[in-house]
């Protein structure tokens, strides 16, 4: 079936939710903030759309199947074998992630501009992106926009549980999923007649979260990660769109080079300045220029230009980096301050790293000014550990290098990376009787802490924190904890 | 508005029918708050037994979150989130 006549038509409100995260970000995003330009004619694309403000509208799956003929394998008149598998990837992107649950939690907010974040714009509702807010808006900026906006420190650990939710109901029509903060790429390749089609998984999968949550996503559908997500940006919010392999160049062509997968401000700074303003004025860039012009991953660029993408949707057992930070609630330059936070972030992602049994091998702390400058270091350790006092060790020494000027900090975080499995590692030869004591105690400390609270037990220089700051059962309440996995 | 921590066990009465628990209504400082909707519902499955919070509206229009720890079914008020 043909593109509906509203259903190209790019969401003003372009959802940039949530990326504030160290590494909580998708790869493939070429700039999360930009709004969709213009309008973009594809060919024969397989879009449909469910209309907003249809929450509690039940399941109707022929409300996007349109056509199945043309899902892949019942195509006639392609070079294709009736044995071929089509590369399908569904992208899923929650919508206005924190704000929504929000607006769920407390039915009051519905349909209000509600702000989540400290500082900073975090997430906002789409009645406040209404009024030109975005994620990454500074506070004070907002509420010159919007004088009415309510705003939410937000609630991490809730907004963990609800994107578990979303990820488990992923896998219940995907083999593999690849998760991030807010979303997910799901692999679908081989699943269209288990499914009776992709369009029809996907709006299986909607209906599915909005039962379970009570949340909205919207899904893309492609024959990569790129095109799924870019497609899905087409349709935001609570839409579902599909696009296949032969509708890429269209497409992609008039699209502002911003959108492209590896393209941020600067790149795209650059390529302004060469008057390339579109993805398809891209393309007569040999790999070679690209390459001069952005280095090696320059010449990702020459095929995703082409809507070629190759990265594969990986499952990862073990996380990239565990990441815990926050923003002092006052800019402080009292040392034992500074130095108490990052022991008290440091038991934290050290405990996150114990329940996932994985030990990191690279620890790295970053700092910001109250001016504004940053800066960040990690070193690497001879032999991986998840034990407090190694890593805190290390943290300490890279935080008295980072911390230099005489400035208040604004922001302290660490994180932990590069992580080996309990089982796959070899230990120390002498010192393994007292590491494995170390390692008993500070498990021991996790039981005590899971049964009674993780404020119980403070260690060393975090006791600086107390009354210092508000605590519930979780720890110490933080201004802006990290949200990052 | 504005979110006031509670962090009180208090005690609850509860609908478990079909497996699905359901707080019906809360004693908190001598006083009955009867339940009228539950806003929403999730469960934290990270720590070893499963915490389950509510997100519900009390007569008085405020919002509270409630939660049951997995280990030892104990009810604790989180918070409550009022206008203003």
């Amino acid at each position: 079936m043909d593109l509906l006549p509203d259903t190209a038509a790019p969401d003003p409100s372009h959802d940039a939710e949530g990326h504030s995260g160290t590494n909580g970000k998708a790869p493939v995003s070429g700039d999360e903030g930009a709004a969709m330009q213009g309008s973009h004619e594809f060919g024969r694309a397989s879009v449909a759309r469910m209309q907003g403000g249809d929450r509690a509208a039940p399941a109707d799956v022929s409300r996007y199947v349109e056509d199945d003929a043309t899902e892949p394998t019942q195509q006639t008149g392609r070079d294709r074998s009736p044995d071929a598998v089509t590369p399908a990837i569904l992208h899923v992107d929650i919508d206005a992630f924190f704000a929504s649950i929000e607006q769920l939690r407390d039915p009051r907010l519905a349909g209000r501009p509600v702000i989540v974040g400290a500082g900073v714009i975090a997430s906002c509702s789409y009645e406040a992106r209404r009024h030109g807010l975005k994620a990454g808006m500074s506070l004070t900026e907002a509420r010159r926009l919007c004088p009415d906006a309510i705003v939410l420190e937000g609630h991490a650990q809730t907004y963990r549980c609800f994107a578990e939710q979303i990820f488990a109901r992923c896998r219940e029509i995907s083999p593999a999923i690849e998760t991030y903060l807010d979303e997910a790429y799901c692999e679908l390749t081989g699943t269209e007649r288990l499914h009776g089609g992709l369009v029809a998984a996907g709006a299986h999968l909607k209906e599915r979260i909005r039962e379970t949550t009570g949340l909205s996503v919207t899904c893309g559908i492609g024959p990569n990660r790129m095109l799924a997500k870019l497609i899905g940006k087409t349709v935001k919010p609570d839409g579902l769109a599909r696009i296949e392999a032969h509708e890429a160049d269209a497409f992609l062509c008039d699209l502002p080079i911003e959108k492209l997968a590896g393209i941020g401000h600067a790149h795209a700074k650059t390529l302004r300045s060469m008057n390339v303003r579109t993805i398809g004025e891209l393309r007569p860039l040999t790999p070679e220029v690209l390459e001069a012009l952005f280095g090696a991953p320059g010449r990702l660029l020459h095929g995703r230009c082409r809507g070629h993408d190759t990265a594969v949707v990986t499952e990862r057992e073990i996380p990239l980096s565990i990441s815990r930070e926050t923003s002092f609630h006052r800019d402080t330059a009292d040392r034992a301050e500074i130095e108490g936070m990052l022991e008290y972030l440091v038991g934290r992602a050290c405990r996150a790293a114990r329940d996932l049994d994985i030990k990191p091998r690279t620890v790295a702390v970053r700092i910001r000014y109250a001016d504004g400058e940053g800066a960040e270091q990690a070193r690497s350790m001879k032999i991986p550990t998840d034990t407090d006092p190694q890593v805190l060790a290390l943290g300490l020494e890279l935080l008295r290098r980072l911390f230099t000027r005489r400035v208040a900090l604004h922001l302290v975080g660490v994180t932990l990376s590069q992580f080996a499995s309990d089982l796959a590692e070899q230990g120390l030869l002498f010192d393994e009787a007292e590491a494995g004591r170390q390692n008993a105690l500070f498990r021991a400390f996790d039981g005590v802490r899971e049964a009674y609270g993780h404020g119980v037990l403070v260690s060393g220089r975090a006791l600086t924190l107390k009354g210092r700051m508000a605590e519930d059962r979780h720890g110490f309440i933080l201004r802006t904890p990290s949200l990052t996995q | 508005m504005k979110l006031e921590r509670i962090e009180e066990a208090v005690p609850v009465r509860a609908d478990f029918q079909g497996g699905v628990v359901t707080p019906v209504a809360f004693r908190r400082g001598g006083r009955e708050h009867r339940i009228v909707s539950v806003n929403a519902r999730w469960i934290d499955r990270l720590p070893r037994h499963p915490h389950f919070y509510f997100s519900v509206t009390v007569e008085t229009g405020d919002v509270y979150q409630l939660q049951l720890q997995g280990n030892d079914l104990l009810w604790w008020l989180d918070s409550v989130q009022m206008e203003g």
